[in-house]
């Protein structure tokens, strides 16, 4: 649910990075984390086990700047990707704007990215969100690996992109693609505001400096 | 140190609970983790964080009471050495809220229990009715978002950066 503050003209909306485990969601983060300056992203916050696995979620705040003449902030969200962990994910979607799915390119991993977008479906019609009308972009992260290892692009594309929407092929560790593929989502969310469609009551944001 | 609130109706309850209460933080917000109002913090960023962070316990608690107790907790409290911290519902007719405050030895959980009730009437009686929402103007836009985005990760805005999707590898 973003929020809108007409009065003094700021936006916050909630993008949630979704896919199967050890995708790449967090290293995703990490990468955006890495890339901008101090001034404009606040704490990269890692609920996570002794192992570094998502145990709740990872929050990275973002402060875009002025657009369309309101001052924009992003919160970006990963979800725990592994099976077990359903009811957390389901939390962190709740009031989500966009979601941003994180696929493995791993041929040996296209049965679990096709289970984890069922599951992103099921949580979505459980907050009572169509998927139809969800702002979503898919990452094909992991692109860089050996061809004989991935599952091709019109491949994923197949098994995952029904409704056709943006799509990104990826290598987040070393960054190709992070940025294109959170531009790809802000830019729906945002032009989604613009046309009125966000489901959202009256509010705002309410930061400080 | 004043509030800071997302709507004029929170900000008269808000202040009020922090003077009375003796807060040292004080954060109301949507249980998805959006902020509504708060006090004690100075940097937007910082107030996210610590939404993001009240709203996932108040989450993961709600849950953990329906498996315990076959309803969610509706008040959590925690004493720390110095500071103690206080996170309630505040389920107002229109919308639901979390409430999280950090309070010292300048106050008591009595005092901020007392100070939360009288806060959740203030909020009810304050509320307006909730309005559509109306639209951003998309003017400049797109042009707005690549080149802050541009910024934000060090690269020089370019005429080609239209938003569209690419498959292919640089």
């Amino acid at each position: 649910m973003s929020l809108v503050n007409y009065a003094t003209r700021e936006i916050t909306c909630k993008i949630v990075y979704y896919g199967p485990g050890r995708s790449g969601k967090t290293t995703n983060l990490h990468y955006i984390y890495e890339q901008v300056p101090g001034d404009r992203k606040g704490q990269m916050v890692s609920l996570a086990t002794q192992t570094d696995r998502t145990l709740f979620f990872d929050f990275l705040p973002l402060d875009l700047g002025t657009i369309s003449g309101f001052s924009t902030r992003f919160q970006l969200y990963t979800v725990p990707g592994q099976v077990y962990y359903q009811a957390t994910r389901k939390l962190v979607l709740h009031g989500a704007d966009g979601v941003v799915f994180v696929a493995d390119s791993q041929a040996r991993q296209l049965a679990e990215n096709v289970e984890s977008m069922q599951d992103l479906h099921a949580n979505l019609a459980e907050h009572n969100i169509d998927v139809r009308t969800m702002p979503l972009v898919l990452q094909y992260n992991k692109q860089d690996l050996p061809r004989t290892l991935i599952s091709s692009v019109p491949e994923l594309e197949d098994a995952l992109n029904f409704r056709d929407v943006p799509s990104f092929a990826a290598d987040a560790l070393h960054g190709t693609g992070v940025f294109e593929t959170l531009r790809g989502i802000a830019g729906i969310v945002l032009k989604r505001l613009s046309a009125g469609s966000a489901p959202a009551p009256a509010a705002a944001a309410a930061g400080g400096r | 140190m004043r509030t800071h609130v997302a709507e004029p109706w929170i900000e008269a309850p808000l202040q009020t609970f922090v003077d009375e209460a003796h807060a040292l933080f004080a954060l109301l917000l949507h249980p998805n983790g959006q902020v509504m109002g708060q006090f004690g913090f100075t940097r937007a960023v910082d107030v996210m964080a610590a939404c993001a962070l009240a709203a996932a316990i108040h989450a993961s608690a709600g849950e953990l009471g329906k498996e315990l107790d076959g309803k969610p907790f509706r008040e959590m409290y925690h004493a720390g050495r110095d500071r103690q911290i206080f996170i309630g519902d505040v389920p107002t007719t229109q919308q639901q809220f979390v409430f999280l405050t950090v309070f010292d030895s300048e106050s008591s959980l009595g005092l901020v229990r007392i100070y939360f009730q009288e806060l959740c009437e203030l909020l009810e009686d304050a509320q307006p009715p909730v309005m559509k929402q109306a639209p951003i103007s998309s003017t400049s836009l797109e042009h707005d978002l690549n080149r802050n985005l541009a910024i934000l990760f060090g690269r020089a805005p370019r005429a080609t950066d239209g938003g569209e999707s690419s498959l292919s590898l640089s």
